[in-house]
C-alpha cells in the first residue's frame, strides 16, 4: 500500500509538471489562435537563460535566495521580451493566415530554438536547484514525506489556471486578447488595439512557459531536448482540456502524470510513457472530439 | 498526353544520366553525401504525396522511413533474406504502419493530426526503436549491421561500392518521382487533390474517402520507407538517431520550405539535406581575423528553422513553387515585350 502511496505521490509530481507546461499551451491557443508546438523549446530556453546567469554571472559568495533571484528574474525577462520579439518578427505577419500554418510555423521556432540552445549548452545534463521553498522542508501526506517544492508546483498551477482563467474572463484585457484572437479585424473595429494585445498575449504566453521551465528544473535533470520533448505530454493534457478550460487542462495534467506512473510498477521501460500519452491523446481526440478542436481543425 | 509523357521520361533518362556521374570523382564521404540526399528525397517525396497532393499533415515520416531501415536490416541479418527481399519488405512493413497511422486520420485533420503524428514519432523514437521488448525488430542497441548486397549486379556496400547503392537509389527516386508526377493527373490524383480542397465536398462527388486516405497514407510510408530500406546499406548499419523526432520535423520542415506540392522541390530537399550540413561540418572551421570558429550541424537546423519562417510569411509556395511562378510570369513579360510575334506558351 506504502508502495502504491509513493507511486501516486511520484505520479502527482510528474502531473504537477505536465499542467505547468500545458497551461502555456493553452493560453497561447487561446490568446492567439496559435498551437505552440515550440512552447517547450521556448521554456528551455528562458530555463538555460536562468542556469547561466545562476552559475555563470552570480559571485559563490552570493546567499542562495539572491543568486536564485537573479535567476529567476533574468529567465522570467529574457521570456518576456522572446515573446515580444516573436510576436514582432513572426506572428504579427501571419495573423490571417491558416491555423496549420501558423503552427508549422512554431515548427521553424522549435527547430531554430532547440539548435541555438544545443550550439550554447551542448548535449550536456544540466541541474538548476533554484529552489523557491527551502530544499529539506516536508509535509507527512498518509505516511508519505511530500517536498515543500513540490507543493509550490502545484499551488503554481492551481493559481495561474484560476488566475489566468479569471483574468481572461472577467477583465477588459482578457476579453480584448480571446476578442483578437477570434477576430483580428472585428477586434479593430471595436476599437482594441490589436498590436498591442497580441504581443501582451505573446510574452504572458512565454513567462508561463519560462515559469514551468524555472519551477519544474529542481526536480529533474534536463538537457535541450528533453525540455522541447515535454511539450508531447503538455499537448495530451491541454487536449484533456479541449484546449480552451485552464483547470481541466491541470486536471489532465495530473491524470497524465498518474497514468505514465503506475504502469512503472510493472513495466521497467524508459520508453513506455509516451505510448501512454499518445493513446491519451487519440482517446481524447477521437472519443471525444469537442466542440473546441472545430476551430483546430480547421 | 502521350508526347508530355514521352518528355518526361526522357528528362527522368537525362537527369539519371547526368546526376550519376555527378559524385564519381568525390572522396567516399560526398558519395555518401550523394545516397543520403536520395534518401531524405524519398522522405521529402512522401510529403509531397501526402501534405501536397491530399493535404494531410504529418509529423512522422522519419518513423515510416526507419520502419524501412529496421525492415530491411531485420530481414537480412536476422533472416538472412536477399536486399531484394529486404528492400520489398521494408517497404511492406512502412505501408502497413503508414495504414495504421491513416486510421486516427479518417477523423481528424489539419493541427489535431500534427498533434497525434507527433506523438506517434516519439513513441517510436524513445519506445520501438530503443526497448527490448522490440529487440527482434531493433537489433538491440548496436543496431542491424550489413556488410555488402547485390542489387541488379550491381554491388553495393557503405565504403569501396557505395556508387553502386547510390545509382540504385537513384534510378528508383527516379521512377518513384515520374510516377508521382503523372499521379498528379490520373484519376487517383484527381480525388486525391479533391479532399486536399474539401472533404466534404469530395465525399459528395463520390470519392470513398476511408480508401483513398489510407491509400494515401499507406503510399506515402511505403515511399519513406523505400529510402529508409537503403539506409543499412548505405550507412553500413542502423541506429534510431537518424529517424528520430527531429528529423520529421526536418522533413515537414524542408518540405515546406522547398515547396511541399512540387516533385522537383524534393530532390532539391534532399540534397539540401544531406550536403549542406557535411559541406558546414568539413568546411566551417578555421580562423577569421584571428578568431578561431566552428561551424556546427547546429547552424544548419537554426537556419531551417529560420529560413522556414521566413519562406511562409514571404513565399507561400515554397522556394521552388514561387520562384518557378516568378520566372514564368518575367518570362511572359519578357516575350510580351521582346516581341508580340512571340507566342507565349
Amino acid at each position: 500500500m506504502t508502495e502504491f502511496a509513493a507511486y501516486t505521490i511520484i505520479g502527482l509530481s510528474l502531473g504537477g509538471i505536465f499542467s505547468l507546461a500545458a497551461l502555456g499551451i493553452v493560453l497561447i491557443y487561446r490568446t492567439t489562435g496559435v498551437l505552440n508546438f515550440a512552447h517547450g523549446a521556448m521554456g528551455m530556453f528562458s530555463t538555460f537563460v536562468a542556469w547561466q546567469v545562476f552559475y555563470g554571472v552570480s559571485h559563490p559568495f552570493w546567499p542562495a535566495w539572491l543568486a536564485t533571484l537573479l535567476a529567476v528574474i533574468a529567465g522570467l525577462t529574457f521570456a518576456a521580451v522572446m515573446g515580444l520579439v516573436l510576436e514582432l518578427a513572426v506572428f504579427r505577419w501571419v495573423r490571417t493566415r491558416e491555423p496549420v500554418v501558423k503552427a508549422v510555423i512554431t515548427i521553424g521556432v522549435l527547430l531554430a530554438l532547440q539548435s541555438a540552445a544545443s550550439l550554447i549548452w551542448k548535449n550536456n545534463q544540466y541541474h538548476l536547484p533554484l529552489y523557491l521553498a527551502p530544499q529539506t522542508a516536508t509535509i507527512q501526506v498518509a505516511d508519505v514525506p511530500i517536498g515543500a517544492n513540490y507543493i509550490v508546483i502545484v499551488v503554481a498551477a492551481l493559481g495561474l489556471a484560476f488566475g489566468l482563467g479569471a483574468f481572461l474572463r472577467y477583465t477588459s484585457f482578457g476579453r480584448a486578447m480571446r476578442a483578437v484572437s477570434d477576430s483580428p479585424t472585428s477586434a479593430s473595429l471595436w476599437g482594441v488595439p490589436v498590436n498591442r494585445v497580441s504581443a501582451v498575449s505573446w510574452m504572458l504566453g512565454s513567462l508561463v512557459a519560462a515559469l514551468a521551465g524555472i519551477l519544474i528544473t529542481p526536480f529533474i535533470n534536463f538537457d535541450t531536448t528533453s525540455l522541447t520533448l515535454l511539450i508531447i505530454d503538455a499537448l495530451a493534457a491541454a487536449l484533456i482540456g479541449g484546449l480552451v478550460s485552464l483547470p481541466l487542462t491541470v486536471l489532465g495534467g495530473f491524470l497524465l502524470g498518474l497514468l505514465e506512473t503506475y504502469p512503472t510498477i510493472w513495466i521497467q521501460s524508459l520508453g513506455f510513457p509516451r505510448l501512454v500519452s499518445l493513446l491519451v491523446i487519440l482517446v481524447v481526440l477521437i472519443v471525444r472530439n469537442p466542440r473546441g478542436f472545430a476551430v483546430a481543425a480547421k | 498526353m502521350t508526347s508530355r509523357l514521352a518528355f518526361r521520361i526522357l528528362l527522368a533518362l537525362v537527369a539519371f544520366a547526368v546526376l550519376a556521374r555527378i559524385p564519381v570523382g568525390f572522396d567516399v564521404g560526398f558519395k555518401f553525401d550523394a545516397a543520403l540526399a536520395v534518401i531524405w528525397a524519398f522522405g521529402l517525396l512522401s510529403l509531397v504525396l501526402l501534405t501536397g497532393y491530399v493535404g494531410q499533415i504529418s509529423l512522422c515520416q522519419a518513423t515510416f522511413a526507419g520502419v524501412g531501415a529496421y525492415g530491411a536490416g531485420m530481414m537480412v541479418s536476422s533472416l538472412h533474406a536477399d536486399y531484394a527481399v529486404a528492400v520489398i519488405a521494408g517497404v511492406a512493413a512502412a505501408f502497413v504502419l503508414g495504414v495504421l497511422v491513416g486510421l486516427p486520420a479518417l477523423r481528424l485533420r489539419g493541427i489535431t493530426l500534427a498533434i497525434v503524428t507527433l506523438g506517434i514519432a516519439l513513441v517510436f523514437e524513445r519506445y520501438v526503436f530503443q526497448d527490448h521488448a522490440f529487440e527482434w525488430f531493433t537489433g538491440g542497441s548496436g543496431g542491424w549491421r550489413i556488410d555488402h548486397a547485390t542489387l541488379f549486379g550491381l554491388q553495393m556496400d557503405s565504403s569501396t561500392h557505395l556508387m553502386g547503392a547510390y545509382v540504385v537509389l537513384l534510378g528508383l527516386f527516379l521512377a518513384v518521382a515520374l510516377l508521382m508526377v503523372n499521379l498528379h493527373d490520373s484519376g487517383a490524383g484527381r480525388r486525391f487533390r479533391a479532399i486536399r480542397d474539401s472533404e466534404v465536398a469530395a465525399t459528395t462527388m463520390g470519392v470513398n474517402l476511408t480508401r483513398y486516405k489510407l491509400l494515401a497514407f499507406g503510399m506515402s510510408a511505403a515511399i519513406a520507407g523505400l529510402g529508409g530500406a537503403f539506409y543499412p546499406l548505405v550507412a553500413g548499419s542502423v541506429s534510431p538517431q537518424p529517424f528520430w523526432l527531429f528529423t520529421s520535423l526536418q522533413f515537414a520542415a524542408i518540405a515546406v520550405l522547398m515547396g511541399v506540392r512540387y516533385v522537383p522541390a524534393a530532390a532539391l530537399g534532399g540534397v539540401f539535406m544531406a550536403v549542406v550540413p557535411d559541406v558546414l561540418t568539413r568546411f566551417g572551421h578555421g580562423t577569421f581575423m584571428g578568431h578561431a570558429y566552428e561551424i556546427s550541424y547546429d547552424w544548419f537546423q537554426i537556419a531551417v528553422g529560420v529560413l522556414l519562417i521566413v519562406q511562409l510569411i514571404v513565399l507561400p509556395d515554397g522556394v521552388w513553387g514561387d520562384l518557378r511562378s516568378r520566372a514564368a510570369r518575367i518570362w511572359s513579360a519578357a516575350a510580351f515585350l521582346g516581341a508580340r510575334r512571340v507566342k507565349v506558351a
